[in-house]
């Protein structure tokens, strides 16, 4: 039986605001599985594990749980559901970036049985490893990193953010009190394979819920773990990877470094809770997904699978017109605006977000630092800003750029609606791309003067060895000129 | 129950501001007479015009601007602080000042690397001295409108004003000791036992100042850097209570207060970080004893506040907090770029 320790934590976050939470809202619904649409979609280059190939052609009846792409990273993503091959072509997604991308369309029927993964007897690190890429099992909190690649040897704690801080998200609080067990499972398994001392999970303290069932999980979990829950206060971005860690551990991560580079992993309860999954032999094919904003009529979670497109979902939440409603995709704070409503949920697609366009016409920065006030990183926003928007930067680099989390609390406290973080993640872009170019300059420069510094030693070494030659030859000459000279007196 | 404007909008902010000096206003009118109201008028009207102007010839949207209150309260700053039976040219020419020099020459709402207000300030007061230091009333002797009125339209009658504090420390009292001192009406009728009538609009101006940290509209960082600074300062070399101004003098007279909470908490010309903003206000405290001690005007805190303006970025460059994650706070400047 596994010891639970609770206490509340004794480091406060630097920074941070107090945001209308609107979680309450999609809470008042049990969470269902959502019918299975008639399509699925599957972009094969951002499913997440970075770009794939597909492992079915057009045609192909694939079961559920049947792999279809094959990513760059060794990820590999399953059907969600059973059905057909339609096609495999462009369509509209839910990215940033708003392009079109290749991806795998199936026709869902509901024949036959499902494909699971071999059961085994016992687990060894690289044995979990291979079962998450198998399993498909990817970072679930937001940013998709293959969960695999951050099992290093040297780990020692396993930190649970199940902060969820964002306003209106209630998806890991969802999964927090439904999969409580397959959450504490999964973590005593990454534990004991990757051989952690320590389990240490951060919740805020507005989720009471998903908390009694974290205890009771804990106690009914027969490992030797000590589960030490630290309970953070309610305040954004509480559940940033470097702020939790500070919150639950009083450790800061070093600016350039990750949590890896300390010891620590850390994972999104969904996260665990698929490798939990993948142990008994499922691969990662659903999601919980909260649905919610002013306007949609039946606020909610929903156990979705993964290619379900968007529209499918708000339909089932009761939304049947858009008119210039505001799709988001994630929350408010850090999520990003989506136009086309028929792109699928992937992996990372935590919550939907529709609401009247709260967009608020832009002024001037007039330097109040109710942005540096709020940062959790005690960046000076304004002066970045002023540094972005002109094209310094270099100086933007100096003056901590990079140590910018994106975390756009500084947009939300903005009296002038300056979109900081969309600048200060431009000015990141930019930043990384100078120092591509550079680098391959570099490269191209080494090339360059390794060539010149060969042909340099070959010319050397012919006129050596030409010189040498003449010497051994003159030698020989005067040798033989004077066995000549011998020989005719 | 009435909505109070949000800090959500740079227009809250401002409309904050504004309502925070009404206290101060409605008792700068009980003390010195409804000349304070027909400065804060004729400032008004000569700041919307201004701005609309500006805004017009550098073809800027025109309403959108004028509604974020910043040109209000750049006119209403100044209508408080010159003197209350200044003539409406002194103000307008005040105002207008501010607004097309101060502000749109340099590009507008928060481009001017100068306080507005106090860069029209020191220029009224550089050109039109005599008005600036004898017009002010004489808090015994409130102006009815009449005179009021008279004083306005440039015509101020001699008996009604009269001279300031610290002015009369500075011209008058330089042979007087401090009891000699204390038998001057101005400090005899007080009522608080610090200046009469002066000591109740500082006060209703320290009520707004905290108002506004109240709402969060300010930090405490510059208040307490200039009224801190001053303090000590002044507490040190006012020892000797027959020679120099005491310390009570400096906190109360002139626009210690008020620009304490209004003038050197302006974001748009000041230092931004925490400890700056602290650094910011104890500058203008040195600045202001130095030249109201060693100067030739009797207050200082508008030259002090321009010339801490231009050390605004340098604070700024030298008091980044530490970010997290890293040893120490930046220092120095970066690329070129």
């Amino acid at each position: 039986m596994s010891e639970c320790q609770l206490r509340q934590s004794t480091h406060p976050l630097v920074g941070g605001i107090h945001p209308e939470t609107h979680k309450t809202e999609s809470l008042k619904q049990q969470c269902m599985m959502l019918p299975t649409p008639p399509e699925l979609i599957f972009p094969l280059h951002f499913s997440g594990g970075g770009p794939g190939h597909a492992l079915v052609s057009v045609g192909d009846r694939v079961q559920q749980g049947t792999p279809i792409i094959q990513t760059e990273s060794g990820i590999v993503h399953a059907a969600s559901r059973a059905g057909v091959v339609t096609a495999i072509s462009e369509h509209p997604l839910a990215h940033p970036s708003q392009g079109p991308s290749v991806c795998l369309f199936i026709r869902t029927d509901s024949a036959g049985p499902s494909l699971t993964l071999p059961l085994r007897s016992s687990w060894t690190a690289e044995a979990l490893r291979q079962r998450a890429m198998e399993a498909g099992i990817l970072g679930l909190g937001g940013a998709g990193f293959p969960s695999h690649q951050k099992w290093g040897d040297t780990l020692h704690t396993l930190l649970i953010n199940g902060a969820e801080c964002e306003p209106y998200l209630t998806a890991d609080d969802t999964l927090m009190q439904q999969d409580a067990d397959a959450v504490i499972q999964g973590a005593v398994a990454l534990a004991e394979n990757l051989n952690l001392t320590r389990i240490v999970i951060g919740i805020e303290d507005n989720k009471p819920d998903a908390l009694e069932q974290l205890k009771k999980a804990i106690a009914e979990s027969s490992s030797s773990y000590l589960f030490e829950v630290v309970v953070v206060p309610t305040k954004y971005p509480s559940g940033g990877e470097r702020q939790l860690i500070w919150l639950t551990l009083g450790l800061e991560i070093g600016s350039g470094r990750r949590p890896v580079d300390h010891g620590i992993v850390v994972h999104n309860p969904g996260t665990l809770a698929a490798l939990a999954h993948s142990i008994d032999g499922n691969p990662l094919i659903e999601r919980v997904v909260t649905v919610t904003g002013d306007a949609v009529p039946a606020p909610q979670n929903v156990i979705v699978p993964i290619g379900t497109p968007i529209r499918h979902i708000l339909n089932h939440a009761g939304v049947d017109s858009y008119g210039d409603l505001q799709l988001t995709v994630g929350g408010p704070l850090m999520g990003f605006t989506v136009h086309a409503t028929e792109a699928p949920v992937v992996k990372t697609t935590n919550c939907l977000l529709l609401r009247a366009p709260t967009q608020q016409p832009i002024e001037p920065c007039i330097r109040c630092g109710l942005c540096a006030e709020a940062c959790p990183v005690q960046l000076q926003p304004q002066r970045l800003f002023q540094m972005v928007s002109h094209g310094a930067l270099a100086a933007a680099g100096h003056e901590g750029l990079a140590d910018c989390i994106e975390c756009a609390a500084c947009n939300a406290v903005c009296p002038s609606h300056i979109p900081l973080a969309s600048w200060f993640q431009h000015g990141r872009y930019s930043l990384q791309e100078e120092a591509q170019q550079t680098a391959i300059a570099d490269q191209a420069r080494q090339r360059f003067e390794a060539r010149q510094a060969r042909l340099t030693r070959l010319a050397q070494e012919q006129e050596a060895r030409r010189k040498a030659r003449r010497t051994q030859n003159s030698d020989m000459l005067a040798k033989v000129r004077a066995a000549r000279g011998a020989k005719s007196e | 129950m009435i909505q109070l404007p949000s800090n959500r909008s740079t227009s809250g902010v401002m409309a904050q501001v504004l309502l925070a000096l009404v206290p101060g206003m409605l008792v700068a009118t009980w003390v010195f007479g409804p000349g304070v109201l027909l400065n804060v008028l004729m400032a008004s009207l000569t700041a919307w015009g201004s701005e609309a102007l500006c805004l017009r010839l550098r073809k800027r949207p025109v309403i959108v601007r004028l509604t974020d209150h910043s040109a209000l309260l750049t006119g209403w700053l100044l209508a408080l602080s010159l003197p209350p039976a200044s003539p409406w040219w002194l103000i307008s020419l005040a105002v207008a000042t501010a607004i097309v020099l101060g502000k749109h020459l340099y590009g507008g709402l928060g481009q001017n690397p100068l306080n507005p207000a106090m860069l029209a300030y020191c220029l009224v007061l550089i050109s039109a001295p005599v008005s600036m230091t004898t017009l002010w009333i004489d808090p015994l002797a409130t102006p009815g409108i009449t005179s009021a009125w008279m004083a306005f339209l440039g015509t101020a009658p001699d008996a009604a004003t009269g001279a300031t504090a610290l002015s009369l420390y500075r011209n008058d009292f330089t042979a007087l000791t401090a009891i000699e001192i204390a038998s001057h009406p101005l400090f005899r009728e007080a009522s608080l036992g610090l200046i009469a009538g002066v000591e109740w609009v500082a006060l209703a101006y320290l009520v707004g100042g905290l108002w506004l940290l109240f709402r969060g509209v300010m930090t405490w960082h510059a208040p307490v850097g200039l009224l801190l600074g001053l303090f000590v300062v002044a507490a040190f070399f006012a020892i000797d209570p027959d020679s120099g101004t005491p310390v009570w003098v400096h906190m109360t007279a002139g626009a210690t207060v008020f620009a304490a909470f209004f003038i050197v908490t302006d974001p748009v010309s000041g230092a931004t970080s925490p400890r700056g903003r602290l650094l910011f206000g104890v500058g203008v405290a040195l600045l202001t004893y130095l030249i109201r001690t060693f100067g030739h005007y009797p207050d200082a805190i508008a030259f002090a506040v321009l010339l801490m303006n231009f050390a605004a970025p340098m604070i700024d460059h030298y008091t980044r907090p530490r970010i997290v994650g890293r040893d120490a706070a930046i220092k120095g400047s970066g690329g070129t770029s």
